[in-house]
């Protein structure tokens, strides 16, 4: 072979390379718009005043605000209390669900009882079952029990939180030190001494990332508590804005934006902040299943 | 490291005794049980028994308005079966989740190919990955309230329609069954594609590389190294996605109920097994929307179970038992020689 149609054939192959490598940006940055353009749009509205928003769409934010805000906070639709209520129930249903799911992860993890691996499978088992399809009887074993405007059906449940298990003890394992431990019993620690002053800050990196999940988890949930609360006041912050499809909506259109856009204001703020590190947490329970 | 796949625990469990750190578990029994205990009394309380209870209220006449309740056997099952609203909500939830899952994993499957080529080379893939997750984590009910704004009669969609020429009057959207069921399998997708593109990401950065080599000297091209190779490799990612999209799937509420009445208008068509379920509960009878929680249990579960079955490793479950029996015929020759000492 000649070195003209070597360097030829280098060429093409390059120039190859370089044609897929531009299609395939192209078509990220096309997933790209598809995935932001619309939360785009939704804080953009929330900005705009109702008659703005119907002569037409803009990706560029407008002075309408404030007036949206007082809209929205004069219908008897309390966004304040939506969020302190959505609040409330979020982080205490987070700091139950990680610190319980953690240390069921690491007694399997780190010590031998009888019916240990039963155990471990029947939680990972447990993560195929929705709660969804049991509301029926939890409703009704609640109402006997004078719970149904309450969030301790909310809150509680969190305590068996079969999936957190599971990717709490994904993580322990590539964590847990067995000589620490030894050495942490030598020295006088208690068992559960190790795990809240040895083991909960080693595995730091893994508590945040789960804590991350549960809270979303729980801020975004609505079926159960639409399902369990009847009283206005006790209304968490999805079962306002589901209120929002209602006629007393139906003239002040960027209200409805700005409620909508209030709901998942704290998640995208969060999700600015950290998504390297959800994104890698997410990556790490994949991987060993 | 022990392979933690759920049809594989059994072996791989049997198996730990010869493992590194595995067999300096320590024996502290009590502690164990004290710190599971929280976990167990709780699942007991608020996880078995409201299914027990489920099941309990599904052979009663119970309802929302008075006190007492009696038991009518199967009945509640028998008008549940005949009545069509349930059949076609079943066909729905099905229809729907096949509509996201399929262009789903087809995309992200091609995307993350992409992102993980060795050849092309692309950049910033944390910043890709992290744009595409971005709508999963966002409030169901929002964004369905979001794309309910952007399709209404005087939304977005129709300004840019009628503005760039494509519709000479703006369009009902919300009056198309067609069109509604699309835009929830749409939505869903939007939702979810970022996930299982991380997903897969990962599974395939851990593919070892010297398999990719050995194969390119054998003369294999990018298509064989694919089937052959990373599909293979993926399958515990690929089954643990499916039944986790499935399982989800087949419990969807937020969104149809968000998108239109909260019944699943326009003609019932959005109206999966959930929302059907909400609508009965909703009438006050605890009995029937009971039932239909249990039918879904029951369709979830078999359908789960079926795709471990069918899509389990076999190569890897025959592999296992030669190793066992390899093992086992060792130890008699082991113990042959020693007893003829």
């Amino acid at each position: 072979m000649s070195s003209t149609t070597r360097a030829s054939l280098k060429d093409s192959y390059s120039f190859k390379t370089n044609v897929s490598r531009t299609l395939v940006y192209f078509v990220l940055i096309c997933l790209t718009l598809i995935c932001i353009i619309p939360v785009w749009v939704l804080f953009v509205n929330s900005t705009r005043s109702t008659v703005e928003i119907q002569s037409g769409l803009t990706l560029i934010p407008s002075s309408s605000l404030a007036f949206n805000w007082n809209k929205i906070s004069t219908r008897n639709f309390s966004l304040y209390k939506g969020f302190a209520n959505s609040t409330i129930i979020s982080v205490s249903t987070t700091i139950l669900s990680v610190y319980f799911s953690v240390l069921t992860a690491y007694a399997i993890e780190v010590y031998d009882f009888k019916g240990k691996n039963f155990m471990q499978q029947f939680i990972y088992v447990l993560v195929l079952i929705p709660q969804q399809i049991s509301i029926i009887g939890f409703y009704q074993y609640m109402s006997r029990l004078k719970l149904t405007n309450s969030y301790i059906p909310l809150i509680v449940p969190a305590i068996a939180a079969p999936s957190s298990v599971f990717f709490a003890k994904q993580y322990l394992e590539t964590c847990v030190s067995r000589d620490l431990i030894y050495a942490a019993r030598i020295d006088g620690c208690r068992e559960f001494g190790i795990f809240h002053r040895i083991m909960l800050p080693i595995a730091k990196p893994g508590v945040f990332t789960l804590s991350i999940f549960a809270f979303t988890a729980s801020w975004n949930n609505f079926f159960t508590p639409f399902i369990l609360i009847s009283k206005t006041e006790r209304y968490t912050l999805p079962m306002l804005v589901q209120l929002l499809r209602g006629d007393t909506f139906r003239t002040e259109i960027g209200a409805v934006y700005l409620g909508l856009a209030v709901s998942v204001m704290p998640v995208i703020i969060v999700y600015v902040f950290l998504a390297k590190n959800i994104v890698s947490g997410l990556s790490l329970g994949a991987v060993k299943e | 490291m022990q392979t933690k796949n759920i049809t594989e625990q059994k072996g791989a469990v049997a198996m730990s005794g010869n493992k590194g750190g595995r067999n300096k578990k320590i024996i502290k029994e009590k502690t164990g049980y004290i710190m599971i205990a929280p976990f167990i009394i709780i699942f007991l309380v608020f996880g078995l028994y409201p299914i027990i209870n489920t099941i309990a209220v599904s052979f009663t006449d119970r309802t929302l308005m008075k006190q007492s309740a009696e038991f009518v056997g199967l009945k509640n099952f028998r008008t549940l079966f005949k009545d069509k609203f349930f059949w076609a909500s079943i066909g729905n939830t099905w229809k729907i989740w096949a509509m996201n899952f399929i262009p789903q994993i087809g995309i992200a499957m091609l995307i993350a190919v992409w992102l993980t080529d060795t050849r092309l080379k692309i950049k910033a893939v944390g910043f890709w990955r992290a744009i595409f997750y971005l709508p999963n984590l966002l409030m169901p009910i929002t964004v369905a309230g979001l794309y309910r704004s952007i399709f209404t009669f005087y939304g977005p969609a129709n300004q840019m329609l009628v503005r760039a020429g494509l519709v000479k009057e703006a369009l009902d959207f919300f009056l198309s069954a067609n069109f509604a069921q699309g835009l929830v399998a749409f939505i869903q997708w939007w939702m979810w594609f970022g996930n299982t593109l991380i997903i897969l990401v990962a599974g395939m950065t851990s593919i070892s590389v010297s398999l990719y080599e050995s194969a390119m000297v054998d003369g294999a091209n990018e298509w064989e190294m694919f089937w052959r190779i990373t599909l293979p490799a993926l399958r515990p990612v690929l089954v643990y996605n499916l039944v986790t999209s499935l399982v989800g799937g087949m419990q969807m509420f937020d969104i149809p109920f968000m998108l239109t009445n909260g019944k699943g208008s326009p003609n019932g068509s959005i109206m999966t097994m959930n929302v059907f379920m909400n609508a009965r509960f909703q009438r006050g009878s605890l009995g029937d929307s009971a039932a239909v929680g249990l039918c879904i249990l029951f369709i979830t579960t078999v359908c789960s179970l079926l795709i471990f079955y069918v899509l389990r490793d076999k190569d890897a479950i025959l592999e296992r038992k030669l190793k066992k029996a390899q093992e086992k015929a060792h130890k008699e020759k082991h113990l042959n020689v020693t007893g003829g000492n």
